[in-house]
């Protein structure tokens, strides 16, 4: 699933690496790249829209093994979608991210669940619905029951965030870190008959081209 | 032992030619060497053998003559800064004159003309930038000062009802709904804010805050079909840096007309692709080698061109340099922001092609702030806009003509 990057991690006892590919969808102005930026450089910044997409790296040394995360930072305006909505190709991670002070994003964090599910087998990627803005609760208009509700039902990882007040934000990283490791360990211990857990090197490059067609 | 000091700076200088003493006393004030003063030990303690107060006396003056050189070499590279400046100044001086007395009143017949392209590409003075933005943008639409001011009392009338809530009517049908015209204006307010923040004149309560509102407002209603796209806030707050609020909205709304803007900022996906498509033309006939590397590394342009060509590099680029891309663009069309694009992927080929997938694109996603001015142009200037004799149109043309004939073969949705 991800790209291992360290030779020989058959070995008994090795430290693996893995390079997943995160991607944060979600409406504008939810605080996508915010979110970011805390996690990445543990700060708060005014950020300009995303165009496009904007790249953030991150390398958590885990006592289990190195993972590298390349997160996609995604345009939030709906008119982009046409342009962005293949940049979470050959994602292993997605960050739903809502404002809980405003409740038509999280309708929309909704549709774009769909749209991955019509993208993805469900392990194939490791969905995380985030309430953002926990900083706003005098504003609030999404209750913490009803993102955590929805996340349940549907099986995803849940927390609420703040990226203004560094609130849970490491959290949610770790967790996604952790069911992606979690996932690892699982196909590496039963093998499919068609062996998920490889590596796919037939393809010679990386599966993470934004596909125009 | 200050006396001594004296005596001792004095003899630093003694080498010096009289010019440069001139200088000397003129530009500068030794400042860090009155801090090295040679203290002979105190009194309660027993003297220095001779043989080495005399060593420490030479190692002293060694000292003071290194940080007199440094000092009067800070001094000459601070003047020369300086002269540069000013000759900077007084050409933009000329060139000002130049434009106002010259070039401006003769627009029509000066303006192609190889003495003013050559003037032109130097960058435009500010004090006429606007001017001259406005005459190669033209006014195509011929839109008026008073239908600015018609669109304008639509958009207030819009914004008074959405904020009295008499609007909350959800539309599911595609197109431009009511509630998409309406979240457009939401969008706008939350993205005024979101421009330029650094510069602080566009945010609430700053002094081009409501003319960024207004002409994003008035072209919403002018053009509902297009409405207000993420990246439009900064064309329009560079042109009111340049312009009367009017006019500015008359150039915007001329610019985004252009082929090249309509076709990203209707989202045209195909015509998009057919851009880009173009654009690796002359990315592999201008730098081979790193174009290979992109495409081993599967990055496709769309990764970086959809930030710089929406917003036409005032976000990616420093703004005087945006400003000076803005010049050259207004007299060389669309093309002009391929060739820039090629000239920043030129600028730093050495460490791209060092480069993998993500840091790649972090890199042309958020350029260097201290991008060198003139280094940067010279990079431009060595892109070749022609690939086996065709110009940047004509292969345009070309692959727009196949795909429009692959479109005939399957009936689709695009244009």
């Amino acid at each position: 699933m991800a790209q291992e990057t360290t030779p020989g991690t058959s070995l008994e006892g090795s430290h693996p690496t893995y390079t997943y590919k995160v991607v944060l969808l979600g409406s504008m102005s939810v605080g996508k790249s915010s979110l970011a930026y805390r996690y990445v450089k543990n700060d708060f910044r005014e950020f300009l829209p995303t165009v496009g997409c904007s790249f953030f790296t991150y390398t958590h040394n885990l006592e289990s093994a190195t993972v590298k995360f390349e997160i996609w930072d995604t345009a939030g305006q709906e008119k982009y979608q046409s342009v962005c909505h293949l940049y979470y190709r050959n994602a292993h991670a997605a960050l739903l991210v809502y404002d809980i002070a405003k409740k038509e994003t999280l309708k929309k964090a909704k549709l774009w669940l769909e749209e991955l599910e019509k993208k993805f087998l469900p392990d194939e990627i490791v969905i995380a619905l985030v309430g953002n803005k926990t900083d706003l609760a005098a504003e609030r208009e999404v209750t913490t029951e009803e993102g955590a509700e929805f996340a349940r039902t549907n099986g995803l990882l849940f927390m609420e965030t703040s990226a203004k007040s560094n609130h849970q934000v490491n959290d949610i990283f770790m967790a996604i870190v952790q069911e992606l490791l979690r996932r690892e360990k699982e196909k590496a211990s039963a093998p499919s008959p068609h062996e998920r857990s490889t590596i796919d090197l037939k393809e010679g490059t990386p599966k993470r081209r934004c596909c125009w067609l | 032992m200050q006396k001594e000091y004296e005596e001792k700076t004095g003899r630093a200088h003694k080498p010096l030619s009289p010019k440069q003493n001139v200088r000397k006393n003129l530009d500068f004030e030794p400042l860090s060497t009155t801090a090295l003063i040679l203290e002979d030990r105190p009194a309660n303690l027993p003297a220095k053998p001779a043989e080495e107060a005399q060593k420490h006396r030479q190692q002293y003056e060694e000292m003071v003559v290194q940080a007199k050189k440094r000092e009067l070499k800070e001094a000459q590279k601070r003047k020369k800064q300086l002269e540069e400046r000013c000759k900077l100044e007084d050409s933009i001086g000329n060139a000002v004159l130049t434009w106002n007395n010259e070039i401006l009143p003769n627009w029509e017949t000066m303006c192609c003309s190889r003495k003013v392209r050559e003037l032109w590409w130097q960058g435009i003075p500010p004090s006429v930038r606007g001017k001259v933005w406005s005459l190669a943008i033209g006014n195509e639409l011929n839109i008026t000062h008073e239908l600015y001011d018609i669109c304008l009392a639509r958009a207030k009338e819009k914004w008074r009802s959405l904020s009295t809530g008499g609007a909350e009517v959800e539309c599911e049908d595609a197109g431009f709904s009511a509630a998409d015209r309406e979240a457009s204006l939401e969008l706008i307010k939350l993205d005024i804010s979101r421009t330029f923040p650094s510069l602080c004149i566009f945010q609430q309560g700053g002094p081009y805050h409501d003319m960024l509102h207004s002409i994003l407002g008035a072209y919403t209603c002018y053009r509902p079909d297009v409405g207000y796209v993420q990246g439009m806030s900064f064309i329009a707050a560079v042109l009111i840096l340049n312009l009367d609020t009017a006019d500015a909205f008359i150039a915007f709304s001329n610019l985004l007309n252009k082929p090249c803007q309509m076709a990203f900022f209707r989202v045209d996906h195909g015509l998009m692709l057919t851009y880009f498509a173009a654009f690796e033309v002359f990315f592999e006939e201008n730098l081979p080698k790193l174009f290979a590397h992109f495409k081993k590394n599967n990055l496709t342009p769309d990764i970086y061109l959809i930030d710089w060509i929406f917003t036409l590099y005032s976000k990616s680029l420093p703004l005087d340099l945006a400003c000076r891309v803005w010049d050259v663009f207004c007299r060389d069309g669309e093309e002009f922001l391929f060739r820039t694009a090629l000239g920043i992927l030129k600028l730093f080929e050495d460490i791209l092609t060092k480069m993998d997938f993500i840091h790649i694109a972090q890199f042309l996603t958020k350029l260097p702030e201290d991008l060198p001015s003139e280094e940067f142009f010279t990079s431009i200037a060595a892109i070749q806009m022609q690939s086996r004799n065709k110009k940047w149109a004509q292969i345009l043309a070309a692959l727009q003509k196949d795909n429009r004939e692959m479109e005939k073969g399957s009936p689709s949705l695009k244009r």
